[in-house]
């Protein structure tokens, strides 16, 4: 009599163990959460800059140099009178375009030369010793190295860091496709007789996902850093496009007096990178738990 | 022993002869003609093509190449081509601060952020715990620039603690040049202290599940020894090996952490180098900040043998 009733709950129960709502993996992982809020927001201020209520970034008034905030001038204006809230809001474009193309482009790059390296064994030695080389050269140096022979724009800034990133990526494919060549699926594909596209995107592809994909935020977070830097220091983008690290370049030499002009570019480019690296984190916990334990 | 230094130093051989390629390569294709510079504006063409065979301008790219690096073997890294300097020249006048500030960081980072990383790891799930780790996220996040201009507004512009800018050279007293170079090594030092606490604590963590830390406490060791004296060293390699590769995080943040606060050092030399496209200059930097990069790393590889007996390559 009560035999037919019991398999109910427990159907119900497997449906839900099986297909859990979303809103519990944002809770398990709130780091995932609060990154992604505030880097969706960043993503927000950068596509609707014209609509945010600001003016054109790059006019110059004279007659309004230097003001502090107020209600007219949210963030104040710097040295050559151009409003700071517009410049912040656009500068948001600079810094995301170059996060993301970085990230992407860094990775598929490194992806590439790792597999490479990883599957064909001779020249293994000599991609490693180029890369080994790379890697001695510290990252923002190589940038600047690199910056210093072109002109600034957005595009060779994204250039001259991908350059410096690629090892990290290159680095952590080889290891990928090193530790899964001897795992005994992969041997038995290969006694099978699958060819190496077939073992790359069915057995090896699929593994580096997770560990990439983490690798990418970390490296869209340097990116945006080294950006901010390179125009800092007058080696990224050129001064009249509105970014972080070009309007604190701006401020710098009155920053004692009017340290508004540096403080808001940095405090956006301060949230923006916390909430990249949260995401990482938050990524790597719940894509790699083993690795989550141990840091 | 010290065939193991041998063989390892040998292996740095051709990362430096890469890394030298690199910076040679960077000069080569840099736009302009040095020949057409130093012949000046009146010059004809048949001038300039007789300054660039005088310079060998017009060998092939390994043939120059071969000649520069035994120059810079030599210690000969070039001319300014602004300052019409040796590059050596100006390399040795501005390498005083960027060293102090370095090794102040370094000596300042590693004894703040190991015993922190240790005591979280000791401490774990705790309130202790959660700020280290929080600290180590905010310092991977806020950029150096930043972190220098929020402490020379407070420490240096409202509190009057330590000077906003500058440098004094070691040489007219210890006191002011530490005085001049704490903030910028705090800012400078925050990322490096993030990093490394974050591995130790990381590292630690593992340790501490060992038989040998139980069997050490069972047997009524304190807590400090069996921390520091047991667990740490037994932690030291990836400790270690962090706090080489971090030395590129020094490096790269050097360049910012000077000109944030005005120091007159390597750093404010390649900013110059870089506005006034002075590509020997350049390429003298990024070849001795390598170059020191692979020794530091060389360093970590041989200290792995004095703190863990076991490794033998």
């Amino acid at each position: 009599m009560t035999a037919p009733a019991a398999p109910l709950p427990l159907a119900d129960e497997i449906g839900a163990a099986a297909k859990p709502p979303r809103r519990s993996y944002l809770r398990k992982h709130p780091s995932v959460a609060i990154g992604g809020f505030l880097l969706l927001l960043m993503i927000f201020i950068a596509v609707f800059a014209p609509l945010l209520f600001t003016v054109d970034p790059t006019a110059i008034a004279t007659s309004r140099r230097t003001r502090v905030p107020s209600e007219l001038y949210w963030f104040g204006t710097d040295m050559l009178g151009r409003d700071i809230y517009s410049r912040v809001v656009y500068g948001a474009r600079v810094s995301l375009i170059v996060g993301f193309s970085v990230a992407i482009l860094s990775s598929v790059i490194g992806l590439a030369i790792g597999l490479f390296s990883g599957f064909v064994r001779w020249a293994d030695g000599i991609v490693m010793r180029v890369i080994d080389g790379m890697m001695s050269i510290p990252p923002i140096l190589l940038a600047i190295a690199l910056m210093a022979l072109t002109r600034g724009s957005v595009g060779n800034v994204i250039l001259a860091i991908t350059v410096a990133e690629i090892p990290r990526v290159a680095r952590l494919v080889r290891s990928v496709v090193l530790s899964l060549r001897e795992q005994p699926y992969v041997e038995a594909a290969i006694s099978n007789g699958a060819r190496v596209p077939r073992i790359i995107i069915k057995h090896i592809l699929p593994n580096t996902i997770a560990p990439m994909t983490v690798q990418a935020t970390y490296i869209c977070a340097s990116a945006m850093i080294i950006e901010a830097i390179l125009s800092f220091i007058g080696a990224g983008v050129p001064p009249a496009t509105p970014s972080w690290g070009n309007i604190m370049a701006e401020g710098r030499a009155l920053w004692q007096v009017r340290p508004h002009i540096v403080f808001f570019p940095a405090l956006f480019l301060s949230i923006t990178v916390l909430a990249v690296n949260l995401l990482g984190d938050g990524l790597r916990d719940s894509l790699d738990p083993r690795l989550a334990k141990s840091i | 022993m010290l065939a193991f230094i041998v063989r390892r130093i040998i292996t740095t051989i051709p990362v430096m002869a890469f890394v030298a390629l690199f910076v040679f390569s960077l000069l080569y294709i840099a736009p302009g003609d040095p020949a057409a510079v130093i012949a000046g504006d009146q010059a004809s063409p048949a001038d300039v093509e007789r300054i660039r065979q005088s310079l060998g301008l017009d060998r092939p790219y390994l043939v120059r190449f071969g000649e520069w690096f035994f120059r810079v073997l030599q210690g000969d890294l070039g001319t300014s081509i602004f300052t019409s300097l040796p590059v050596t020249q100006l390399i040795a006048q501005r390498i005083e601060p960027t060293l102090s500030l370095m090794v102040l960081t370094l000596i300042l980072a590693v004894s703040i952020a190991v015993p922190l990383g240790v005591i979280a790891a000791w401490k774990a799930g705790t309130w202790v715990d959660r700020a280290v780790v929080g600290f180590a996220v905010f310092g991977f996040s806020v950029p150096v620039f930043v972190i220098g201009y929020l402490l020379a507004y407070v420490f240096a512009l409202k509190l009057d603690w330590v000077p906003v800018q500058g440098y004094t050279p070691i040489a007219q007293g210890i006191w002011p040049w530490f005085k001049n170079l704490i903030l910028p090594s705090i800012t400078l030092g925050t990322v490096y202290i993030a990093l490394i606490a974050r591995i130790t604590r990381a590292t630690m963590l593992e340790v501490l599940q060992q038989d040998y830390v139980r069997t050490a406490q069972a047997k009524g060791v304190s807590n400090r020894d069996v921390l520091f004296l047991h667990s740490l060293k037994n932690a030291a390699v990836p400790v270690v090996t962090i706090i080489g590769i971090g030395v590129a995080l020094l490096i790269g943040g050097a360049v910012v952490t000077e000109s944030v606060f005005a120091i007159p050092g390597l750093g404010r030399l390649t900013l110059d180098a870089i506005l006034r496209r002075d590509y020997p200059v350049i390429q003298g930097v990024v070849l001795i900040f390598s170059f020191v990069y692979v020794l530091v790393n060389l360093a970590v590889d041989l200290i792995y043998t004095l703190v863990d007996p076991r490794i033998r390559y």
